[in-house]
């Protein structure tokens, strides 16, 4: 049920999300389609990458998926990020995220984990879907438990009490909803796995970011 | 020539080493063994890798064998490896890390202790040099590799005081930091590091001897034709087991003159230089320098007699040993098109590595490692390459043989919990050892934005091979693939397979490392611009995770992950 209601949840907010930004009056995206140069010379690759950037601020909530349910708590996380225009209609991205997840286990000796999340990679803004975008990249997450011994580290959730990093690879739906000027808000919805042992782990995340364009 | 850096001769000669197929870039410089299978390249360590391209002729590998190219290597115990390097980066800042995939996160409170994977290390990396000011320029560099480390951790750690790292608790097979000053500019580039480290280096008994180089300087310096390198080393050296501990005072260098200006358009070019070692030594250490000194000088020779024929010779000569590297080439210039060459090549000497050390001590044993008399190898190889259109096609046969090959007379094991070790000396085979190989490879370039590289090898060895270090692979597949989309996005893919390594002498049972399938994927953006770099790099995705060396670690699945700016 809670796996239903998560799903409901974010579903409902994408698809808000999506008819808000159709019908927002300016597309999102319109760093390089508005750029004079374009109806005349096509832009070469290195004239678009970081003609425009953008910085944000973003918040929402994470859910664990899979077995991973039994073993953390939904948990809210904030982050910054960074957008760039790399190719006509690709924009890089880079954000930094933290989280704190709780433990639902009892064998587990400390009450939670800290979590810092990485991710690199790009955003496709193709003709006939903009302004939402999709995205993918590669992920860096760095956790460490909030207490423990690392004497324990057999025991039940004794390796992250040391420093523990695991990459993986996300998938994303990136819906900007509003336009102000040089301000965007939208909603972000993505998917990760990382390449963790014996199975791999799955994450999904929801939030509103507000982007605001640097130049 | 002469304004040539002997950076740029190493870059030059390390390119040239490499297959014809670009490579992906593995965790720092020295572990290409680790992207690399067109040959015999198993690595147990970011310190110690076999390397032995398919048909080099000899049965011994690249690392062991010295050559004036490797002046500013490492030398970790006989072996010479460009890990951990100590050569400036180019004007830039850059940040490194990755992990060898497969830590549990949240996985772990799920499965009971027996069902729980061994736990996967980290590598980290951070450094910049900065822009020259007047000339000058300031670097720092702190990195270590954790990769092929977990394995024989809990043995190993047992040895030491502390983590024996700048970093962590994974007893990493290298730790190092630097920092330093350099001047470029009127001719001259030269600089001054000094840093601490910490590094395990692989004995012929087999033991990972724990070195603590603190402080380690090193000075270099190229202006004319001259290339001067002097460092300095105070190692320390401790078995806390048996509470042990000793100290080396090291000085060593080289000087090395390259004919400039001078031979440029003539027939005769040469060059020559001397490299050497003293060392002071105090309390107990693991290995010993006879009479604490080597002093190796060197001459090369090249004749270009004919426009298409060239004659290359190095010979180097001491008190205790003497080696000669020399090679004849000829472009058949009938068939120009076809780009023939026929070459021979020889290699002889007392021993591949007259600058290491002369002896291991091991367990009341010391272990020699200078065998007697000498080894001799002659190959020779016929090599073409045509292109019609964007394609390319090649093909190399070589057959040598060897006699007094470097092997090692075991006289017995010693366990160490789950690690092996053995006692001997290092001997020769006193047989003609003879090989057979042939190399074919296809390639599709189109510009910089699309190359394509399919290779395969096949070499066959005849002699005791129960009596050599390893027995070589048999053949070996490679696929590479190299896209560069609009100029700033790379996706490089190798896709390879290499048959059955042995090794016969590190245990009482031949090791064999089975044959498998390797695939290495790298994604780069590149800003040229704006000289920013960012890349993601998976290495050795499909094959099984296993130990490639004795006593070595896992070889797992890992991602790397570079940020690097340019100034």
């Amino acid at each position: 049920m809670r796996l239903v209601k998560v799903l409901s949840r974010t579903l409902a907010v994408a698809l808000v999300s999506v008819a808000c930004s159709f019908a927002a009056e300016t597309p999102a995206q319109d760093s390089v389609a508005k750029s004079p140069a374009k109806d005349s010379v096509p832009q070469s690759p290195s004239d678009i990458a970081f003609s425009h950037l953008y910085v944000s601020i973003e918040g929402g909530e994470i859910y664990p998926w899979g077995d991973l349910m039994d073993v953390v708590e939904n948990s809210v996380y904030v982050g910054l990020g960074v957008r760039y225009t790399y190719w006509e209609n690709f924009d890089g991205i880079v954000h930094f995220d933290y989280t704190y997840f709780k433990n639902r286990m009892k064998v587990v000796a400390y009450p939670g984990v800290h979590q810092a999340m990485g991710r690199l990679g790009l955003d496709w803004h193709g003709r006939w879907i903009r302004p939402v975008m999709i995205g993918g990249g590669f992920i860096c997450n760095w956790s460490r438990a909030d207490g423990g011994e690392e004497r324990n580290f057999d025991k039940p959730g004794g390796t992250l009490v040391d420093n523990e990093t695991e990459f993986g690879y996300f998938i994303r739906l990136n819906v900007p909803f509003l336009k102000y000027e040089r301000l965007r808000v939208g909603f972000d919805l993505l998917w990760e796995e990382l390449w963790t042992l014996p199975k791999r782990s799955n994450m999904l995340s929801a939030g509103f970011y507000a982007e605001w364009r640097l130049w | 020539m002469s304004t040539m850096s002997l950076h740029k001769i190493f870059a030059f000669v390390c390119l040239a080493a490499l297959p014809a197929f670009a490579l992906i870039e593995p965790e720092t410089e020295g572990m290409e063994a680790v992207s690399r299978d067109d040959g015999t390249f198993l690595v147990g360590s970011p310190t110690y890798a076999f390397d032995r391209k398919n048909g080099a002729g000899g049965i011994h590998s690249e690392s062991e064998l010295w050559a004036p190219e490797k002046l500013r290597m490492r030398l970790l115990f006989n072996r010479l490896s460009e890990t951990p390097s100590w050569t400036p980066h180019e004007a830039s800042i850059w940040l490194r890390t990755g992990n060898e995939l497969g830590d549990m996160i949240y996985q772990d409170p799920l499965y009971e202790k027996d069902d729980r994977p061994s736990n996967r290390t980290p590598i980290l990396e951070g450094g910049f040099r900065s822009p020259a000011f007047m000339g000058l320029w300031a670097t720092a560099r702190l990195f270590q590799v954790d990769h092929y480390s977990d394995e024989t951790m809990r043995t190993r750690n047992r040895y030491v005081d502390d983590s024996f790292a700048w970093f962590g608790e994974n007893w990493p097979m290298f730790s190092t930091a630097y920092g330093g000053l350099g001047y470029t500019g009127h001719g001259l580039n030269a600089s001054v590091l000094a840093g601490e480290e910490y590094v395990w280096v692989f004995g012929e008994s087999s033991r990972w001897i724990p070195i603590h180089y603190s402080p380690r300087v090193e000075a270099r310096a190229d202006f004319w034709d001259l290339s001067l390198t002097l460092a300095y080393e105070n190692a320390e050296f401790q078995n806390r087991k048996k509470s042990e501990s000793g100290t080396r005072t090291e000085w060593n260098g080289s000087a090395y003159y390259r004919c400039g200006k001078l031979c440029k358009d003539g027939m005769l070019w040469f060059g020559a230089g001397v490299q050497f070692r003293t060392v002071e030594d105090d309390g107990k250490l693991y290995t010993g320098l006879e009479d604490d000194v080597v002093v190796w000088p060197f001459a090369q020779l090249r004749l270009t007699p004919l426009k298409d024929l060239s004659l290359d010779a190095t010979f180097g000569v001491n008190n205790r040993d003497w080696l000669l590297l020399d090679s004849i080439e000829y472009k058949i210039a009938a068939l120009p098109r076809l780009g023939l060459v026929v070459g021979e090549k020889n290699v002889a000497g007392t021993r591949l590595n007259p600058i290491a050390d002369t002896e291991e001590y091991f367990d009341g044993d010391t272990i020699s490692l200078a065998a007697d008399g000498s080894m001799q190898m002659h190959e020779l190889y016929v090599r073409a390459e045509d292109s019609l259109s964007v394609f390319r096609l090649g093909a190399r046969v070589a057959g040598w043989i060897e006699h007094g090959a470097e092997t090692f007379d075991t006289t017995g094991f010693v366990n160490d919990r789950n690690l092996v070790y053995r006692h001997g000396d290092v001997a020769r085979i006193d047989e003609w050892i003879q090989g057979l190989s042939g190399e074919v490879w296809l390639g599709i370039d189109y510009g910089e934005m699309f190359s394509f590289t399919a290779l395969g090898g096949y070499e066959h060895i005849w002699g005791p091979s129960r009596e050599f270090e390893v027995s070589p692979v048999e053949y070996y597949a490679a696929f590479e693939g190299d896209w560069l989309l609009n100029g700033t996005f790379r996706i490089a893919h190798s896709l390879r397979y290499r048959s059955d390594a042995r090794w016969n002498l590190r245990s009482s049972d031949p090791k064999v490392i089975k044959g498998d399938w390797y695939w290495d994927a790298s994604f780069e953006q590149r800003f040229p611009k704006y000289g920013i770099y960012l890349s993601g790099t998976l290495l050795h995705v499909l094959s099984d995770d296993v130990v490639q060396t004795p006593n070595g670690n896992y070889d797992r699945l890992r991602f790397v992950c570079t940020v690097r700016k340019t100034f």
